[in-house]
């Protein structure tokens, strides 16, 4: 399988602080890969950097094979890397509609917009009114349609389930699977690591802005220094 | 109907709300620049003034129509506003990181380079055009104070031009805003900056846009301010930025239709105030409402909760 995106060796700087030593992943078509890590290990970071929200300081970034790294990021999301920011980043003071409206690239999709709104129905009720006025979860359901609305090639999720009641976390990790079912690669960041180990292939475990393990998910599932550091050591894991 | 001291009176607030209304032409793009940048734009004042002067020289040279002329002071504000932030405010915004994002010296910076351009360009307009008043072409300028009777209030044919101009400005700007891709842009990036990076808005392209729009229409509130009140001279810019400021803190710095209504009210209250008092006096009024405000409404009149732009 190629891949859909080639991560090497990428750094990153802030100021006089190295955020990023050397990440290299890579994310197979049709793939879902999550990059686990406790708070402050720079998961956000390198989901900034391969939005182009921040410059890489070395290393490259390839997108369906294009060196991107250099790009600006509306010409990122424009080739095809649509993110669901942390903090999801809406525009709280427009309406649902143009948020979605504004997640597409040139004239809007109707098909595509008719499809995310059945997925998410909450977003057609709402339509009209101002997305700040949603609850948090209403506003990650937006974040990740408004990014939906791209036609990404590659979906980038940041900590979707942040801040959720168990229900609304478990209908975005559904979420994910359905939109890889519907052929779009996923790249998730995610502190809940038991659900996204459950659904992802692949996981890299990031610490100290390094990848310090990687794997297929079903094996990080069942290993130990994964179980002690990220699992919580729940029984029920 | 009226006895001669309410005929007097009702036509200071004509008078004022004329005035009011360029002032609020002035305040649209000080508000336009400060949602999408965050920074206040020293050099707008500056903008209205080459507007002037573009209208001025197109006179005396062309001698165009009255849209003629307008489009083409509208041009030249376009072109002083896309100069004005590649040289003071674009190279400032290559810092990308948060740090820098939200440190006050990078703000400061970039309040104090639009300072320095605004300097700069009214010295060069004194060099080049000289200190003093410079009237309008007494054909144009007197075009413009015809009396038109209504009732027994005498309005002035440029009264109508300013309001005529005023009013075909606000409508196309609100359809800009709401209608056109690049205004959706534009409202994007005054809402969430980040955000809008991530849904593959290009800041760049909206922000000259930004200053494109604000600049072409505080270059017109100049031209109509000179046809109307005679005379230009290089520091023309200062009193009515000074004032857009305040209509813009008034209505709650991200407003627009605050900030218009702010102005508005602001010439109407310079123009009563001088009925009261001298006209030095009357220019105490915008300094006095800032005052207030931000003793009493330190979210301005129209702020909290609104949409940036
Ligand atoms: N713009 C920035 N400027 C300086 N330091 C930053 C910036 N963004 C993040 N950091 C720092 O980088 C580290 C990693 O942060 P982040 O990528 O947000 O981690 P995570 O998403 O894994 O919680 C933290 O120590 C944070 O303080
Ligand atoms: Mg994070």
């Amino acid at each position: 399988m190629s891949a859909v995106l080639e991560v090497r060796d990428l750094a990153v700087r802030m100021g006089a602080q190295t955020i990023l030593h050397g990440i290299s992943l890579d994310v197979p078509a049709g793939g879902i890969v999550t990059v686990l890590g406790s708070n402050g290990v720079g998961k956000t970071t390198l989901m900034r950097a391969l939005s182009g929200v921040y410059r890489a300081t070395s290393g490259t970034i390839r997108l369906l094979g294009e060196d991107i790294t250099a790009l600006p990021s509306h010409a990122i999301v424009r080739r095809g890397l649509a993110q669901a920011p942390e903090g999801r980043q809406i525009f709280g003071a427009m309406t649902v509609a143009e948020n979605l409206r504004l997640g597409a690239i040139g004239e809007a999709d109707q098909a595509l917009l008719e499809r995310i709104l059945t997925l998410f129905p909450i977003l057609r009720e709402r339509y009209r009114q101002r997305a700040g006025s949603l609850s948090g979860g209403e506003q990650q359901m937006l974040c990740v349609g408004r990014a939906m609305m791209a036609r990404p090639k590659l979906l980038l999720m940041d900590e979707p389930s942040l801040g959720l009641a168990p229900k609304l976390v478990k209908q975005i990790f559904d979420l994910v699977a359905t939109i890889r079912a519907d052929g779009t690669p996923v790249l998730l960041v995610e502190q809940n690591a038991r659900a996204a180990l459950r659904v992802a292939d692949h996981a890299y475990v990031m610490d100290g802005g390094r990848i310090v393990l990687e794997g297929p998910a079903r094996e990080l599932a069942e290993d130990e220094r994964v179980k002690a550091a990220y699992l919580g050591g729940h029984a029920h894991a | 109907m009226f006895d001669r001291f309410d005929i007097f009176f009702v036509q200071q607030l004509v008078n004022g709300f004329s005035v009011g209304l360029v002032y609020a032409l002035v305040a649209i793009g000080f508000t336009l620049i400060f949602g999408v940048l965050n920074v206040v734009n020293f050099a707008h004042g500056e903008i209205y003034m080459i507007g002037a002067y573009a209208g001025l020289m197109a006179l005396i040279f062309l001698a165009p129509p009255w849209v003629a002329l307008l489009l083409i002071v509208l041009a030249a504000g376009i072109v002083a506003g896309v100069l004005l932030e590649r040289a003071a405010f674009k190279p400032f915004r290559r810092f990308r990181d948060e740090a820098s994002l939200k440190s006050k010296a990078m703000r400061e910076s970039t309040l104090l380079s639009s300072l320095a351009v605004s300097i700069i360009v009214r010295e060069a307009t004194e060099k080049i055009f000289g200190a003093d008043m410079r009237p309008i072409p007494r054909a144009y300028a007197n075009a413009l104070q015809e009396p038109i009777l209504i009732g027994e209030l005498a309005v002035a044919s440029g009264q109508l031009v300013i309001l005529g101009a005023a009013i075909v400005m606000f409508l196309t700007l609100q359809f800009i805003l709401f209608r056109t891709q690049i205004g959706l842009s534009i409202r994007a990036v005054a809402a969430n900056p980040l955000g809008a990076q991530y849904v593959g808005v290009n800041v760049d392209r909206t922000v000259i846009a930004t200053f494109a729009i604000g600049s072409g229409m505080g270059a017109v509130a100049g031209i109509l301010i000179g046809l109307y009140q005679g005379t230009i001279f290089p520091a023309m810019g200062f009193a009515p930025g000074v004032k857009a400021f305040v209509a813009m803190v008034m209505g709650g710095l991200n407003s627009i239709p605050g900030a218009v209504i702010c102005a508005i009210f602001l010439g109407v209250s310079e123009a009563v105030a001088t009925e009261f008092f001298a006209q030095g006096w009357a220019d105490l009024v915008a300094y006095l409402f800032l005052v207030l405000t931000l003793i009493f409404f330190p979210t301005g009149l129209f702020g909290a909760g609104r949409e940036r732009v």
